[in-house]
């Protein structure tokens, strides 16, 4: 510790007797560039509040000072606690969460002023309160886990409580479904949960503990066809269980989305554990032939394909769970055009569930291509930040895990806005940060704090400047 | 309170300005991570370093200031009198009373330091506590060597099967072990000179 915070500041730190116990004031310049930016985010936040208010009511009421100091406040415990416990964290990470987050609750809000929503039934002040514990989650997780190394020691216990977590939707009386998938547990009427959510960050673990110590097997021995080294088929054990386990989820949860995050995590970081392309081209053939073999026989995944494929057919518009939601958000995203039509000013609320899955959708009207630029762009940081943590990690658990854990976000992303805007067949998962949906909230500033936890033990190792 | 279409308009292009304002500012303090370290003029005995801006927000732990540095951080011991003029009678001293001959590997058991014994700071010590140590120009890396011949993640030293092992990273300007360029990962036998650039350095007891 004393090290790296000695680096921080060293023009400043006096020449201290090994083993003195006097604490010297160090500046925190990491932490000081993390609270700049912090207000800035916290600052365009409250200006999106404003914004939606101007434009979808014409006025301003105190509804903003509930959500916009909410999360602010939040996120600045947050910060402090970072000062205390991982002083070298990296300082970017927690202002585009924040920043994500708060646009994120200003849309929905947006949304809750044309359904007329107000107080409890706000899904705005319901998302608030779902940040609130998400932060404070991830403020347990940096106060617990002081080294990602103890993380390793418990590779296969996550691997268990992944898999219990996958199946608890599947309990009778507590598995709940919700639009046909049945990915959600919920006890009475309300606090629902989508437990694999937070199975996402399990798995990651238990990939990274679980390649770190079985990689060689993976990655020495193999059969050279054409211009790529193949493994042996005795090999295949693990991405074959993998592979099952994704088609049951979209078999029996009936969550093609769900699946494709669990495998391409498993590939991604198999990939990179072995360094192996052999690996992503065999999983992704796996994949794609379990796909369209879905879609052939299972009904719900065929309508999928079949709305992506035909969305602008009458037929297949006006049918029942046809395309009509995609062709919607379609709509929404060219009425936005180039600068949108401005917070509060469109009508994102037409397309069915505009405050979480289409919450892209909304957020291109209202924003346009620019400002849905500026959030695949805070998510492009974001996903860099991770892979630089994970790059410039010492040990191989670290590395893997970084990598995992930022990969999962980014794969998100890009099966929802992917499903939105018809690049790929859409599948119900949330945007990360953005979208209505605690559990999804929850398991993502989990990952936050990993990764400040992880980039503020890397910076603590011993370091030497020539 | 009515606003106007104008207002409306004003503030809404503002909003998505200061949200690009947002994301160049991250990129900005973030630019010496995407486009690779700056090469730095080594300072003289004394004189302040110059300080090369931007990566100290991004991975900070790669202050750009070379000698303070080194005063500041307890745990590299920089013996008192080995100054950067003479150092190197001090080692060979040392190297012969621990009565060593180069061809002992460097294990986990015997080696203890890093020691550098050429280049600008000569005399430092290194601890090798840790299960690899990573070489290069880059903030990242565990000893950063910031000269115009280190490449930006030029060679590894790492445990493997408890011997000290070095690798060249397919660096530009090669890692010589005892005047051998190297071409496979080799294992590094204790008081054996590593050179890398204008530095070099010794695994010692």
């Amino acid at each position: 510790m004393s090290n790296a915070r000695a680096t921080d500041a060293p023009t400043r730190a006096p020449k201290s007797k090994p083993g003195s116990t006097r604490r010297l004031h160090l500046p925190q310049k990491m932490r000081n560039v993390e609270l700049f930016l912090l207000i800035v985010a916290c600052g365009i936040n409250a200006s999106a509040v404003v914004l939606v208010q101007l434009g979808a009511l014409g006025h301003i009421d105190t509804t903003l000072v509930v959500l916009g100091a909410g999360l602010s406040g939040l996120v600045l415990c947050l910060h402090i606690v970072l000062r205390f416990v991982a002083r070298d964290a990296d300082p970017f990470i927690l202002p585009i969460a924040t920043l994500l987050n708060g646009i994120g609750i200003a849309m929905i809000y947006r949304i809750d002023i044309a359904n007329g929503d107000a107080g409890w039934d706000s899904a705005a002040v319901r998302q608030t309160v779902w940040s609130g514990l998400a932060i404070a989650c991830a403020i347990t997780v940096m106060l617990v886990i002081r080294n990602h190394r103890v993380l390793f020691r418990y590779t296969y216990v996550s691997g268990f409580v992944a898999v219990v977590l996958l199946l608890l939707p599947l309990v009778p009386g507590l598995g709940r479904e919700v639009s046909g998938a049945r990915v959600w547990i919920g006890i009475g009427s309300f606090a629902t949960f989508q437990p694999g959510e937070i199975a996402k960050i399990a798995l990651a673990i238990f990939f990274a503990g679980y390649l770190v110590r079985n990689r060689d097997s993976l990655s020495m021995v193999g059969r050279r066809v054409l211009w790529m080294k193949f493994p042996r088929l005795r090999d295949l054990g693990p991405i074959l269980v993998l592979w099952a386990l994704s088609m049951s989820v979209i078999i029996f949860q009936r969550d093609l989305g769900t699946a494709l995050l669990y495998f391409g995590l498993f590939l991604v970081m198999l990939y990179i554990a072995t360094g192996r392309l052999s690996w992503v081209l065999l999983g992704m053939t796996l994949f794609i032939g379990g796909a369209i073999i879905a879609s052939q026989t299972l009904d719900y995944v065929h309508g999928r394909f079949q709305n992506w494929l035909d969305a602008l057919n009458p037929d297949v518009y006006n049918a029942d769970g046809g395309s009509y939601q995609l062709v919607q958000g379609l709509f929404g995203l060219a009425k936005g055009g180039l600068l949108g039509t401005g917070l509060g000013q469109g009508r994102p609320e037409i397309t069915p569930v505009p405050q979480s899955d289409y919450i892209i959708a909304s957020l291109g009207e209202e924003l346009g291509l620019a400002g849905l630029f500026a959030i695949l762009a805070l998510y492009l940081l974001f996903v860099a930040r991770g892979i630089r943590i994970g790059f410039a990690g010492h040990d191989d658990f670290g590395k893997l895990l970084g990598v995992g854990l930022s990969f999962v976000v980014a794969l998100q992303c890009f099966i929802v806005i992917g499903g939105v805007t018809r690049v790929i067949p859409l599948t119900g998962l949330t945007t990360p940060f953005l979208a209505a949906g605690g559990s999804s909230l929850v398991a993502n500033w989990i990952i936050v704090a990993l990764l400040l936890r992880l980039s503020d033990t890397i910076r603590n190792q011993p370091r030497l400047v020539v | 309170m009515n606003v106007s279409e104008l207002t409306l308009l004003v503030l809404r292009l503002g909003f998505l300005l200061v949200l690009w304002l947002f994301i160049f500012g991250i990129v900005y303090a973030l630019r010496s991570d995407l486009f690779g370290q700056r090469v730095r003029k080594q300072p003289k005995d004394g004189a302040p370093a110059v300080a090369s801006a931007g990566l100290a927000a991004a991975f900070p732990s790669a202050v750009p200031v070379a000698a303070p540095v080194m005063q500041a951080a307890p745990a590299f011991v920089q013996p008192p009198a080995a100054s950067a003029a003479a150092p190197t009678e001090q080692f060979s001293a040392q190297a012969a009373k621990d009565d060593l001959g180069p061809g002992d590997k460097a294990t986990a058991q015997n080696a203890t330091r890093l020691v550098i014994t050429s280049g600008p700071k000569a005399g430092t010590e290194f601890p090798l506590t840790v299960d690899s140590v990573t070489i290069g120009r880059s903030a990242d890396s565990s000893l950063v060597i910031r000269d115009d011949y280190t490449s930006t993640h030029h060679a590894r030293l790492m445990l493997w099967n408890d011997k000290w092992m070095i690798q060249d990273l397919d660096s530009t300007n090669g890692t010589f072990l005892a005047g051998v360029r190297l071409a496979v990962p080799t294992p590094v036998p204790l008081n054996t000179t590593v050179k890398i650039g204008a530095t070099s350095f010794e695994l010692r007891r």
